[in-house]
């Protein structure tokens, strides 16, 4: 699967967090590749695991409880997991950057602007004060701070909502990285904003060439940015595919789901749709397809075996072997697991 | 689409386990469990408990099993586990259990009988006194927090006022005075009756409108009485009230605990007026519920955690409180035992008869540990903060 | 700011006039008449006792003699009923005998608690967090009177030097300055120990629990994703943080200096605050109760006030 333009790689990862006798799979053997200037979205319901793949992307798992129980990262060469703290620290924030859900609470409440950005820069780059000073007026126009160099003296309490998640994202460009993740960066903030900051992302990322891996439970954002779409459910992926493919031709009965429940004009007027049930407790999982007990395909099987990848050509995938017989025609391939 | 959607909500099947159902006390337990210093405390507390009621039983009465206060001066400051000297005491001098577990001590008074009695003192000082400044505190806590936004009227604080300080001049002999301005108090009911009266009509003189202004909000007025409180350092203020007051068991553990009662007051109040706010207070006052109901049946559970918590820490402060008194000599009078006055006894002798400070110093550490350890335990379990990191 | 302070200066004022009345009132309502100073004196015939009566004008009406007290004592004519000193002069002399024992012991408090409290929060879960929470609890949980007696034999024992009072007795004439000093260090020592230890334990929990929460706060977590090394985040991002409730703190100690230090003071016979105030209560001394009581007061509303405009200071986010 991995191409020569691959630029992040996990396979099989699993994070466990234990607690006492119990044991939560939050991740529980993803695999997903990024590629150069390419826009990933992880999308799927809260809990699900998505924050905690790219925490351990990052190495940012606490243990304990934390676990990184299997898998590899494998970033430019080098398996992230094997890393020691010191090189971890050489690729934090300098080649893969990280962008968090609550700008409210993300930035230190004690710290100038100018510090949390300088500080980032002057760790990995040597650099002296007043390079450093412009690069941070410079960094903050980027990101369309307006007169920028009053800011850079400002609190983060002195600042609006979408203004700070620019600085967040100021943060993460300081060092120039390759990849930035952006972990729900819009959920918290008013949706004129949303719509700002997401148009901002994307014109980084032209701009600038880098992967932007994008974690999200709105399929709206989804559809507005992403090249290529992994689907989580309960820790594993259900789906994978490019934009067009996940929401045109979902083959996942989770993915189906979602996309159902989503309002439309064409829905105007009727009852919208929810799955029932609920996301499995991470450490009681059903076996089988984690899916199972909520899906409208469900035969014996689903409850017992572990659903395999199943390849609809055009490097779209998805886990229920169900659909795919059913859809299955003689002259495709087997299903191929993955 | 419209298919797909049929078909969700059919055969959906519920019954699948999603993860083993526990009851809150169950999962209380499960987290309490894994902490092993919390479990120690707790072990400790409920056998310090059954000590101190045993003790009683065997220290009370007309004809104890083991007397407290049985002099033996032949024997005095024997070390723990010696035999008595059998050709010197008389039969019923004899200790119960044939020789003197814990040593006695300068009057050769049995040293583990006394522990015993000074066990069941630590219990009751340390339940009574936290009781006292529990109830308090809740009930100024949930008031603050609950009414805190209600105004107190003018004419009500004078009344206070008033009434109190009479009160207060009458039981401080000056009788005089005090009567004085007790009778002023068929004076305020008629007050209250003619301005019931008038309220229907708009045309209240002047000073009566003065009267029935709003003078200062409930949650104002009790939490510059608890800051009043705590200007006064506590153990200071506990040690002259005692020392002013005949000794007693009883003065002490009231004292302490009405100087005690701050904390619980302010965790109270904190908790209520979150909960107040909260979406399911407004959902059951939607429901009709009175403010009694709201009050117990809904906010109170809620706002216990934090209460449960200082109020073992609290018996843990009472205990050694109480002990700091007796050994200044301002505790239980005696002959009564408590730990406190063994060890303040026992200080004279400390280099011949060591025994005598480190066994009650030593009890009264243990048991002051487990409360604190048990207490320490709940907050980490009670905290859904700290839960949530565990 | 200004009104901040007008405001916050106003309502410590009220306070402390309610705290007076309380004090005053919590004396005069206990049974037990204050002219029963000294009842077993021969010398205490009932004409002393009326012309004493007389004095301090206890014939007047209770809110007379609450007037009488504290024009006297804002004048600083407050005598003492035991030995007719003058009360302000005495806590002076006292005060001067604790300040060197609160001294030290804060200073024990504060440097050992940080460094312990901030370790344990980075090495939650582990041996020295364990041990460290432990010895904390037990410290906590010690009586300072056992804990006195526990040190005293292992001192003499260990170092055969005397520890009880402020010096030894009779060394002033003919000692050598340095044998002097060692002696003063030795007194001083085994006190302020005692009065920082259950201030070490208290504390060091608190800064633990404070590194803890801050450290489990979003932006640890930027910090992190940063690439900062764990000093870095630790000691500056963390602890910045954390220690914005201790500034607070130091306005708080202030009571201290009069609060805690009862039982040491007479258990090492040291002439200080403390032991004067056991020393009146046993006496009823009510001028002596009284006069600390407000002093103490005035130190407690003092410390919060120094505490709340420290807050002002350090927290950029509140700005009035």
């Amino acid at each position: 699967m991995t191409n020569d333009n691959t630029l992040i790689s996990v396979q099989d990862l699993k994070v466990y967090f234990r607690s006492g006798h119990e044991c939560a799979r939050a991740v529980d053997g993803i695999s997903f590749e990024i590629r150069q200037e390419e826009t990933v979205c992880l999308v799927g319901e809260s809990g699900c695991g998505k924050t905690v793949s790219a925490l351990s992307i990052l190495g940012l798992i606490q243990t304990p409880p934390g676990e990184i129980a299997g898998g590899q990262i494998m970033f430019q060469g080098k398996n992230l997991l094997e890393l020691d703290e010191e090189d971890m620290q050489k690729i934090r924030g300098n080649r893969i950057a990280m962008v968090f859900q609550e700008p409210l609470t993300s930035l230190n409440p004690v710290f100038t602007i100018e510090d949390q950005i300088g500080e980032a820069i002057s760790i990995h780059k040597n650099i002296g004060s007043g390079e450093l000073r412009d690069c941070c007026i410079k960094l903050l126009k980027d990101v369309g701070i307006p007169s920028p160099v009053q800011r850079l003296k400002d609190y983060p309490h002195q600042l609006s909502g979408g203004q700070r998640q620019r600085v967040m994202i100021a943060m993460a460009l300081a060092c120039d990285p390759d990849l930035i993740i952006a972990d729900e960066p819009t959920t918290a903030l008013d949706v004129t904003v949303q719509a700002q900051i997401l148009q901002l992302l994307k014109s980084i990322q032209e701009t600038r060439s880098m992967s932007i891996l994008y974690i999200t439970h709105d399929l709206g954002v989804v559809a507005n940015i992403a090249h290529r779409v992994y689907v989580m459910y309960s820790g594993i992926v259900t789906e994978q595919g490019n934009a067009a493919q996940i929401f045109h031709h979902a083959r996942h009965p989770y993915t189906q789901g979602l996309l159902a429940s989503l309002p439309s004009r064409s829905k105007r007027g009727k009852r919208l749709f929810s799955i029932p049930g609920t996301v499995p407790n991470p450490a009681y999982k059903p076996a089988g397809c984690p899916f199972h007990p909520r899906c409208p395909h469900a035969i014996p099987i689903c409850g017992k075996e572990y659903p395999k990848m199943c390849d609809y050509g055009q490097a779209h995938l998805a886990r229920c072997p169900v659909l795919f017989k059913n859809s299955h025609n003689p002259d495709k391939p087997e299903p191929k697991s993955i | 689409m419209n298919k797909k959607e049929k078909g969700f909500n059919k055969n959906f099947q519920l019954e699948t386990p999603l993860a083993p159902k526990r009851t809150r006390l169950q999962e209380f337990w499960r987290l309490f469990r894994q902490n092993r210093l919390a479990i120690l405390g707790l072990f400790i507390f409920i056998l310090f408990f059954c000590c101190a009621i045993v003790g009683l039983f065997m220290t009370s009465g007309p004809d104890p099993l083991l007397d407290p206060a049985m002099i033996r001066l032949q024997e005095k400051l024997r070390p723990p586990l010696a035999k008595p000297n059998l050709d010197s005491l008389r039969r019923e001098e004899i200790p119960y259990l044939g020789f003197y577990l814990m040593g006695t001590d300068d009057l050769g008074r049995d040293v583990f009988a006394r522990m015993l009695q000074g066990a069941w003192v630590s219990l009751t000082v340390g339940f009574v006194a936290v009781g006292i400044s529990v109830l308090i505190g809740i009930f100024m806590g949930g008031i603050a927090g609950y009414f805190g936004q209600h105004h107190i009227r003018v004419d009500h604080v004078l009344v206070t006022l008033v009434l109190i300080s009479g009160a207060a001049l009458v039981t401080a002999n000056f009788i005089r005075s005090g009567a004085a301005l007790l009778c002023l108090t068929p004076a305020y009911i008629f007050y209250f009756i003619w301005s019931q009266n008038r309220s229907g009509k708009k045309t209240l003189p002047l000073w009566a409108k003065v009267f029935r202004k709003n003078a200062v909000s409930i949650d104002t007025l009790i939490m510059r009485i608890v800051d009043i409180m705590l200007c006064f350092p506590s153990f200071f203020l506990i040690l002259t009230v005692v020392a002013l007051l005949p000794a007693s068991i009883y003065n002490i553990m009231i004292v302490i605990g009405l100087t005690s009662w701050m904390g619980a007051t302010r965790f109270v109040r904190a908790e209520f007026l979150s909960l107040r706010e909260q979406d399911f207070v407004a959902a059951v006052k939607t429901l009709g519920a009175g403010n009694f109901r709201i009050i117990f049946r809904h906010m109170m559970p809620n706002a216990m955690a934090p209460v449960l918590v200082s109020a073992t820490i609290g018996i843990a402060t009472a205990i050694l409180t109480e002990a700091g008194l007796s050994f200044l000599g301002f505790g239980v009078p005696p002959p009564h035992a408590t730990w406190g006055n063994i060890l303040s006894d026992g200080k004279n002798f400390i280099f011949d008869a060591p025994w005598l400070t480190f066994i009650p110093g030593i009890a009264i550490l243990i048991v002051v540990l487990s409360f604190n350890l048990f207490g320490e335990g709940l907050r980490d379990v009670l905290n859904p903060k700290l839960r949530e990191r565990h | 700011m200004i009104s901040f302070i007008g405001r916050s200066v106003i309502q410590k004022i009220i306070t402390l006039f309610f705290v007076s009345i309380v004090s005053f009132l919590i004396i005069h309502i206990a049974p037990g008449k204050p002219s029963q100073v000294d009842p077993m004196n021969p010398k205490f015939t009932p004409e002393m006792v009326e012309r004493f009566q007389k004095e301090f004008h206890l014939d007047k009406p209770l809110h007379v003699q609450y007037l009488y007290f504290y024009k006297d004592l804002f004048t600083g004519e407050t005598v003492s009923w035991k030995d007719n000193q003058s009360v302000l002069k005495k806590i002076w002399e006292r005060f001067l005998n604790s300040l060197p024992l609160f001294i030290v012991g804060t200073i024990i408090t504060w440097t050992l608690s940080f460094p312990i409290g901030i370790r344990s929060a980075i090495f939650r879960g582990q041996f020295y967090d364990r041990s460290a929470t432990f010895l904390s609890y037990l410290l906590i949980s010690i009586p300072g009177f056992f804990f006195a007696y526990v040190l005293i034999i292992f001192v003499v024992n260990q170092f055969h030097v005397p520890v009880i009072g402020m010096e030894t007795f009779g060394i002033g004439d003919g000692a050598s300055l340095p044998y002097i000093f060692m002696d003063r260090i030795w007194h001083l020592l085994l006190p302020s120990v005692l009065g920082a230890t259950g201030g070490i334990a208290v504390l060091s929990r608190y800064v633990r629990s404070q590194m803890l929460e801050v450290e489990g706060q979003d932006y640890i977590r930027t910090a992190w994703a940063k690439g900062l090394p764990p000093e870095q985040v630790h000691y500056k991002h963390a602890l910045r943080n954390a220690l914005l409730p201790f500034v607070t703190m130091f306005g708080l100690i202030l009571p201290g200096l009069i609060g805690g230090s009862v039982i040491i003071e007479s258990i090492f016979s040291w002439p200080g605050m403390g032991r004067m105030a056991y020393e009146a209560i046993l006496a009823r001394d009510y001028p002596v109760i009284l006069t600390v009581n407000f002093v103490s007061a005035v130190l407690v509303l003092a410390g919060t006030f120094i505490s709340d405009l420290l807050y002002l200071v350090v927290d950029p986010r509140i700005r009035l």
